[in-house]
């Protein structure tokens, strides 16, 4: 909200620096997006046009004699085509500094110049929102007054950013009490009091019929005598720096009392109101509108509507209807100032895609006695344009007084750790507005005042002692936590899973969880290639290494989603890996995957102090010759292998990419390692090479001798393959070495060649392998 | 006798000039064996004292034995003279040492979790348990049971992404609140990081996938205070001990009170302008402070909704954007870079 500094100043002593008063706002929970400050202006004064000449040497010129005042008039002369003898103006005298200009005398075509007559945009107001020409003031205006003072031109324009708890201070009148709460000087809140007492002539009185419990209160108030003109220069000046265009006389009261008072109000022309009585109801299905903006709007029975006996009128909180318009004819009005439910009016904003001024407050839920407020201010200032007001009629529901609220001096201090006296909390709560009475000598009961909806249980009330008192005031204390048995397991297992990958040399990356592919849909995503919850984080990661013009090995941690049987399930995987240039190696041999399947051997037994098993296996997008299983005792909790050619194609990756995806929760508690002292016997090893089917997988061959040669064999490990000519078709060379080592004496070189030919004759016996020589 | 002095003197002299020869220690080996060895030719020489008379054969047992311990010394002293010439020649070798590092891969955690990692040791040091949770969850978890019913306009301020009519990404990670509260009795302290949703336009300062820091402290006798004391020590751990935090009043459904929570810009160091730019400092917009997150008391209805009674139950609840803070604490100029994770980027703040 665009709040002119020089209006608050209306309703509160505030320090000269706009910068002090923007932080003390921040400070009550108003941040100041922004401190507009407004150009120096001096020396422009108001003036009378006494006499009117033409210019003795110009035909487009004319000389005024401008009553300033002083004992003498100035002579000016102008080539302002909206001037006349007798209008108030504004003149700026010799001397003066406008934005980007000094005046100085001069003289035109033979006249000496003594200043110069000025339109709005040389006050550095929107000119294009006042009259073409000179700027026209009320002849009302004391002559000679400065007129940057008059209307608070040069202060600052403060823009404030005001929480959705509190449209009371969505309000010139709402800030100035807040800051008057703060600064703890008074706030000067003129009277207002509605001026209509009289009756309406018979037949005119206003009538409304609230047929949607929607609507919670309804002041309607005629106003008749109205003549359609622009509004007073000081009302003009003030809605243009908050950023409302001046329109004419009634629009501007409006937009002036909704800015001020919060209240949203509405003007219809009396003659456009067909039966004699206003309706608030839900538009039929189907119903049309043509708003103000000239938008022709179909509403459905989720619209709340203010209609005549014939037709919609009016878009309730939002905007009016074209067909009850006030305009230049207008002589009658009828004034409304409502009270809606906050939630329909924001649906129905969303709805219509339609945000104004009004729903912007509306929206919030509003406290119906700004209703009466709200009426009497716009009475006021019409009656003061000259306006027949009769009097207010409130319909709906009356101005309830708010349930007092007990509050427990003590609870101030156990919630804030701030010790307040009660006069302490007294004063601060009455600074708002609140009534406060004694009950019992630490115990308050506190009634909010009418236009604070917000304010409903002790904290509340406690927050706004804080307020006021001032948060920078409470202390800063470190707690002690007393023991608890919450568990952090979960975070520190990935914490290490990172750390681990951070140490195996793999840089961690975040990807985008929304996606064009999954089976999870979201509703409203932001785009179609955001229209998915991943099912795997290997895309976003290929995509990665895809952008990538070299080599990287890189990690990731997420959430997946999958739908299972209209169900959605969440999985925490881990995928890491990496892009390589290919090697010069025999199609059967794959170092790459060789070196992923080291670090996943690595990492899980760092994470799980387990050693991993692998079999051959297959995963959709991975290559199906060049994928494996991993499991933990039996129980799968990886695969990992190089990325399906076709589909690193696809995804134009530039070099073979290789990953290993875990299922985090699939993984075992890390269990401690226990130590096994070793032998004091030396080892020995011997090294046998075999040739054996294609298809036996290394692993079993390594299983195989271990298990025939019991304890005797501390290690067996397939350290070289060979395929080629030599061996024959459909086989394969492998070398093992085995260890060799006896707990209670030193082995033998006989016994030792005694276990190999009895392994010899086992593995022949079980995969039908072959010495080789 | 004089014979097999001047023999010993042969013997010597060919031995000298045989050490001079030798150039290497295998060399040098060779020597000592032909001379000094089992077969050597001193040996030789000694069997010819049999030869002597009785009284002749002290001293020309003497005689060749020191004849004997000068050539082991001669020999040592060659040994020792090859082994310093061998070090001298390593020692004459020279290298580049500026030439550029052979490098293993280089791994790194995001920055994300580094911020998250060492803000959640700050709380677990303090007795914080650190808990995470599900990115998907009801709106129950979201929105009811923070009171923020249905139809509150403060869910305005939570754009969300929905899955079904209940189901969305979480808009914050305060669903571990609710899920911890539920779990536990008090005390409750904890941290819960984790990825959030919201459906923002993304630019510089947004984004739509973002990580929090969420915290919460649940106990008898827990007061704002202790929030102001958590939060500047966090604050401190993070940007360094001068580092000021302000708290300033705000709004949130689920806390009473509540409030915005600043810093002090660690750019600027709160002063708003930079000596390079006239601008003013483009991390805090010139007002000194960067805003961190909300936080605030929890709400009695918060504490309600899980059975705490909050006339004797009191706790508070914050709310960081993780990068947020990444961006001023590693001053970086697009919170963008956060979600494209280009090497370069990774590198330099690893």
């Amino acid at each position: 909200m665009r709040v002119p500094v020089s209006w608050l100043r209306e309703f509160v002593t505030l320090p000269p620096d706009a910068r002090a008063i923007a932080d003390r706002l921040a400070m009550l929970g108003f941040p100041v997006a922004e401190i507009e400050r407004r150009p120096t202006i001096t020396g422009v004064i108001t003036g009378r046009i006494a006499d009117l000449q033409k210019h003795p040497n110009a035909d487009r010129l004319q000389v005024a004699q401008v009553d300033v005042g002083a004992d003498a008039p100035l002579t000016i002369a102008t080539a302002a085509t909206n001037v006349t003898a007798g209008q108030t103006i504004a003149v700026a005298t010799i001397g003066a500094q406008l934005p980007g200009l000094t005046i100085a005398p001069r003289t035109m075509r033979g006249v000496a110049s003594q200043g110069m007559m000025i339109s709005a945009e040389e006050l550095a107001l929107p000119g294009d929102w006042f009259e073409d020409g000179i700027m026209q003031l009320e002849s009302s205006c004391a002559l000679g007054a400065d007129v940057v003072d008059l209307f608070g031109l040069e202060t600052a324009v403060l823009d404030v950013e005001i929480t959705t708890n509190r449209p009371d201070a969505m309000s010139i009148i709402g800030l100035a009490r807040e800051l008057a709460a703060s600064y703890g000087t008074g706030l000067r809140l003129p009277q207002i009091v509605n001026p209509g007492r009289a009756a309406e002539p018979p037949g005119e009185e206003p009538n409304v019929l609230i047929e949607s419990q929607d609507c919670y209160r309804f002041v309607c108030q005629r106003i008749d005598g109205v003549r359609v003109a622009p509004a007073p220069a000081w009302m003009r000046v003030r809605l243009a720096l908050s950023g409302q265009r001046p329109i004419d006389n009634l629009v501007d009261v409006s937009n002036y009392v909704m800015l001020e008072t919060g209240q949203p109000l509405h003007f219809y022309d009396a003659r456009a109101i067909h039966g004699g009585r206003l309706i608030v109801r839900s538009a039929h299905d189907g119903e049309n509108i043509v708003t103000l903006d000239g938008v022709t709007r179909t509403l459905s029975p989720a619209a709340l509507v203010i209609a005549d006996d014939e037709r919609a009128l009016c878009l309730a909180g939002l905007m009016g209807g074209a067909v009850s318009e006030v305009g230049p004819t207008t002589t009658a009005i009828v004034l409304e100032a409502a009270n809606f439910n906050g939630a329909r009016i924001r649906r129905m904003s969303n709805a219509l895609a339609l945000r104004t001024e009004a729903s912007a407050r509306h929206e919030k839920s509003l406290a119906p006695a700004l209703t009466d407020l709200g009426a009497a201010r716009a009475a006021a200032l019409l009656w003061d344009l000259g306006a027949t007001v009769y009097q207010p009629h409130a319909f709906g529901g009356p101005v309830t007084r708010a349930a007092a609220i007990a509050l427990k001096v003590a609870d101030v201090q156990r919630l804030l750790g701030l010790s307040l006296h009660a006069q302490q909390i007294e004063r601060h709560l009455t600074a708002l507005g609140c009534e406060v009475d004694r009950v019992e000598p630490e115990v308050l009961a506190v009634t909010p005042p009418a236009w604070r909806c917000d304010l409903a249980i002790a904290a509340d009330l406690i927050e706004e002692v804080a307020r006021i008192e001032g948060y920078e005031r409470i202390p800063v204390v470190v707690p002690s936590v007393a023991p608890h048995e919450i568990s952090s397991g979960a975070f520190a297992l990935e914490s290490r899973i990172a750390g681990a990958l951070e140490g195996l040399g793999y840089r961690e990356i975040i990807t985008q969880s929304l996606r064009d592919a999954g089976s999870v849909e979201v509703r409203n995503p932001l785009s179609e290639e955001q229209r998915f919850l991943r099912d795997s984080l290997v895309p976003g990661i290929v995509e990665y290494l895809a952008e990538n013009a070299s080599p990287a090995r890189i990690f990731e941690t997420g959430e997946v989603f999958r739908d299972e049987q209209g169900g959605l399930v969440e999985e925490s995987l881990l995928t890491f890996g990496f892009s390589a240039d290919p090697l010069d190696e025999p199609p059967w041999r794959d170092s790459h995957f060789l070196a992923l399947k080291g670090d996943c051997e690595r990492l899980l037994r760092k994470i799980t102090g387990r050693d991993a098993e692998t079999k051959r296996g297959t995963q959709s997008g991975f290559h199906p010759g060049k994928t494996a299983l991993v499991t933990l005792d039996e129980r799968e909790v990886a695969h990992l292998g190089r990325i399906d050619p076709r589909l690193a194609k696809a995804a134009d990756l530039q070099r073979p990419a290789y990953l290993c995806v875990v299922n985090i929760a699939s993984l075992p508690a890390y269990e401690t390692p226990h130590y096994r002292v070793p032998s004091k016997y030396p080892s020995t090893y011997r090294d046998v090479a075999l040739v054996i089917g294609v298809d036996v997988a290394a692993r079993d061959v390594e299983r195989a001798i271990v298990a025939t040669l019991g304890s005797l064999c501390t290690d067996a490990t397939v350290f070289d393959e060979y395929r080629g000519p030599q061996i024959g078709q459909g086989c394969k060379s492998l070398a093992a070495r085995m260890t060799l080592q006896r707990f209670d004496a030193t082995i033998t070189d006989e016994e030792a060649d005694q276990a190999v030919s009895l392994l010899l004759d086992a593995l022949r016996k079980e995969f039908g392998a072959e010495i080789r020589t | 006798m004089t014979e097999l002095a001047s023999r010993l003197d042969d013997v010597a002299q060919r031995f000298d000039a045989a050490v001079d020869r030798a150039n290497d220690e295998q060399a040098l080996e060779s020597v000592r064996v032909a001379y000094l060895g089992r077969n050597g030719e001193v040996t030789t020489v000694r069997r010819a004292i049999g030869t002597l008379a009785h009284n002749e054969r002290p001293a020309a047992g003497k005689l060749i034995n020191d004849a004997v311990a000068a050539m082991e010394r001669r020999l040592q002293a060659a040994y020792e003279e090859l082994e310093s010439r061998s070090f001298d020649a390593e020692l004459a070798t020279s290298i580049d040492v500026t030439f550029p590092s052979i490098r293993r891969p280089a791994g790194s955690i995001h920055p994300v979790r580094r911020i998250i990692e060492e803000s959640c040791a700050y709380f677990v040091r303090h007795g914080f348990a650190v808990v995470i949770g599900a990115e998907v969850e009801p709106d129950y978890y979201n929105f009811d049971a923070l009171n923020i019913p249905n139809d509150h306009p403060a869910r305005e301020g939570f754009d969300s992404f929905w899955i079904s009519d209940t189901l969305l990404l979480r808009p914050h990670t305060s669903p571990m609140q609710i899920r911890t509260m539920q779990e536990h009795r008090p005390p409750i302290a904890i941290v819960a990081p984790g990825k959030c949703f919201r459906r923002d336009a993304v630019d510089a300062r947004h984004l739509f996938q973002f990580h929090q820091v969420e915290g919460l402290l649940v106990a008898e006798g827990i007061h704002f205070a202790h929030l102001k004391g958590m939060l500047t020590g966090l604050c401190r751990e993070l940007f360094g001990e001068q580092q000021n935090v302000r708290f300033r009043p705000s709004y949130f459904p689920f806390t009473e009170p509540s409030a915005e929570v600043d810093t002090t810009c660690p750019k600027c160091k709160g002063a708003g302008t930079l000596k390079s730019s006239p601008m003013g400092c483009n991390m805090c917009g010139g007002s000194g402070w960067i805003e961190l997150g909300g936080a605030g008391m929890v709400h009695p209805n918060v504490l309600r909704e899980v059975g705490y009674d909050p006339d004797r139950y009191s706790g508070w609840a914050f709310g960081f954007g993780v990068e947020r803070l990444g961006l001023a604490r590693y001053e970086v100029d697009d919170i963008r870079r956060f979600t494209k994770s280009d090497p370069g980027f990774l590198a330099q703040l690893s």
